[in-house]
């Protein structure tokens, strides 16, 4: 039993290797960023943004899954990098509650490439980084 | 104006070196050739390692202090086709060379001479050959009339060197780049391709960064037009009898790829896995084989110099064979999200006659890419 699940941990360990070398050499946002946003370094939230290129706009959505959030919209100027992401989602009362990022993408050539800058939800001002995946 | 010296500066050191340079990782890149460098020591490591031969040297300065430098000197294909063996050079044997050395801090150089001391004797240079011109002759054909792509029965051959270093656009003047498809001048990016904004903005981050960043540099697969780009050829087998052609590539890690000639529609399957030479289906028309491809991941640059390309490239490539000795390829590129409409692009291909594709790996010679 304990060999199986020392095998299953080796599986997944290889698989998280394979993954994460993968390569996107195409739109600089399509693809999964993970990371985190707060008003301090210590009082952090995780942060997973999922975006992708059709030709025409940028789409996306922040923290997929249950508390998913769409992106409303998405700018990327590609003449400095820096992008302006925007969504509108719900507090815990219910009250509306939007989401307004900018930031700048660094090291575009990298599979790991960053984006890094300021983020505001609501009342509350912070900062954010999120590197893709 | 300091690229567009760079890039001379890159063409003519190619242009200098002594050692065929067919190796898969951007020299624009990894060498300073606006610099030369000087050494002599003894060696102390041989690593005769696809895709790039190295040898180690200690080398002691003025003042007495020894430091190991890591020196290229070819690619172990090339340097064994040109008669040199991995047991040419022994550790411990005093070499002296002159070369480039690499940008930034690593003591890693590469070689335009390598001279044995005593001696002088020269080792790993090419040797001067007589460029032999294949006899002409028409197009081999199949009992039922069509072109043959690859060698008539009895015969070998592959399909060797493109005319061109790069993909750009048919309606394009000629537009000066080096053999990595790094342009002259970075102004000229506008003439390539119809890009959309985010594309031509990463063409340019590419070509201003030397391509330091380009997947085949990492052994990753060439997919798209570049297949047809890669140093040591590739091959078509056609099996009529089961509705295909192999397309067999030398260069690109002997990877394979299958175009299907028994009629299924395009695309079929092909949105089940993205891959890096995409699903092909073909169909003759006349003396012409028609490819179309789509399914591609984006995990690769579709051509030399680092032309960017999505999910939605569809490509048409067109092969003819107007001659034994020539193959003809045209491709036209539709990837909406990339590029403001289709275009195409091409370039003839030159028949090496009497040899088979040899045994060429891209191996990950990891301690001496990395030198610190």
């Amino acid at each position: 039993m304990r060999r199986r699940a020392f095998h299953l941990a080796c599986f997944w360990a290889c698989l998280g290797v394979v993954v994460s070398g993968l390569a996107q050499e195409g739109h600089p946002l399509t693809g999964t960023w993970t990371g985190d946003w707060g008003p301090t370094a210590t009082q952090r939230d995780h942060l997973t943004f999922v975006m992708n290129w059709d030709g025409e706009k940028i789409t996306g959505t922040i923290n997929p899954g249950l508390d998913s959030i769409p992106i409303a919209s998405v700018f990327l100027d590609v003449t400095n990098w820096t992008v302006r992401i925007e969504a509108d989602t719900k507090d815990q009362s219910g009250k509306p509650l939007h989401i307004a990022a900018e930031g700048r993408v660094d090291d575009i050539g990298s599979y790991h490439r960053t984006i890094t800058g300021t983020w505001r939800q609501g009342a509350t001002n912070g900062d954010f980084k999120v590197t893709r995946d | 104006m300091k690229h567009t010296l760079d890039v001379l500066a890159v063409g003519l050191g190619i242009l200098l070196a002594a050692t065929p340079v067919a190796a898969q990782h951007s020299f624009s890149a990894t060498y300073d050739f606006d610099r030369q460098v000087k050494l002599e020591g003894p060696v102390t490591r041989i690593d005769w390692v696809n895709p790039h031969a190295f040898f180690f040297i200690n080398v002691r300065d003025a003042g007495g202090t020894i430091t190991n430098w890591a020196v290229e000197f070819g690619n172990p294909f090339d340097l064994e086709k040109d008669g040199w063996k991995r047991n040419t050079l022994h550790i411990g044997d005093v070499v002296g060379v002159e070369g480039i050395p690499a940008r930034g801090p690593a003591r890693q150089a590469f070689a335009k001479s390598v001279v044995l001391k005593p001696g002088g004797k020269r080792l790993f240079a090419a040797p001067a050959r007589r460029a032999s011109t294949p006899a002409a002759a028409p197009a081999p054909r199949w009992p039922n009339g069509h072109v043959r792509l690859g060698p008539p029965p009895g015969k070998k051959g592959y399909w060797g060197a493109a005319s061109v270093k790069a993909l750009v656009e048919n309606t394009a003047v000629k537009i000066p780049m080096n053999d990595d498809g790094l342009l002259l001048n970075i102004a000229d990016a506008d003439k390539v391709a119809p890009f959309k904004p985010w594309a031509k903005a990463v063409y340019e981050q590419r070509q201003r960064s030397l391509l330091k960043d380009d997947p085949f540099a990492r052994c990753l697969p060439p997919g798209g037009p570049r297949q047809f780009h890669t140093p040591y050829g590739f091959q078509f087998v056609e099996q009529p009898e089961l509705g295909r052609i192999l397309v067999l590539l030398g260069g690109g890690d002997r990877n394979w790829r299958v175009i299907y000639t028994d009629g299924r529609p395009v695309g079929q399957a092909a949105e089940l896995v993205l891959s890096y030479y995409g699903t092909s289906v073909g169909r003759w028309e006349g003396d012409t084989l028609v490819v179309e491809s789509v399914g591609f991941n984006e995990r690769f640059w579709m051509t030399n110099g680092g032309l960017p390309h999505t999910e939605a490239l569809h490509l048409t490539e067109r092969f003819s064979r107007p001659d034994f000795n020539t193959l003809k390829y045209e491709v036209t590129v539709d990837d909406p999200r990339t590029y403001t409409r289709p275009w195409s692009g091409g370039w003839a291909i030159k028949w090496v006659p009497d040899e088979e594709i040899q045994e060429y790996f891209c191996e990950d010679n990891a301690e001496s890419t990395f030198i610190r």
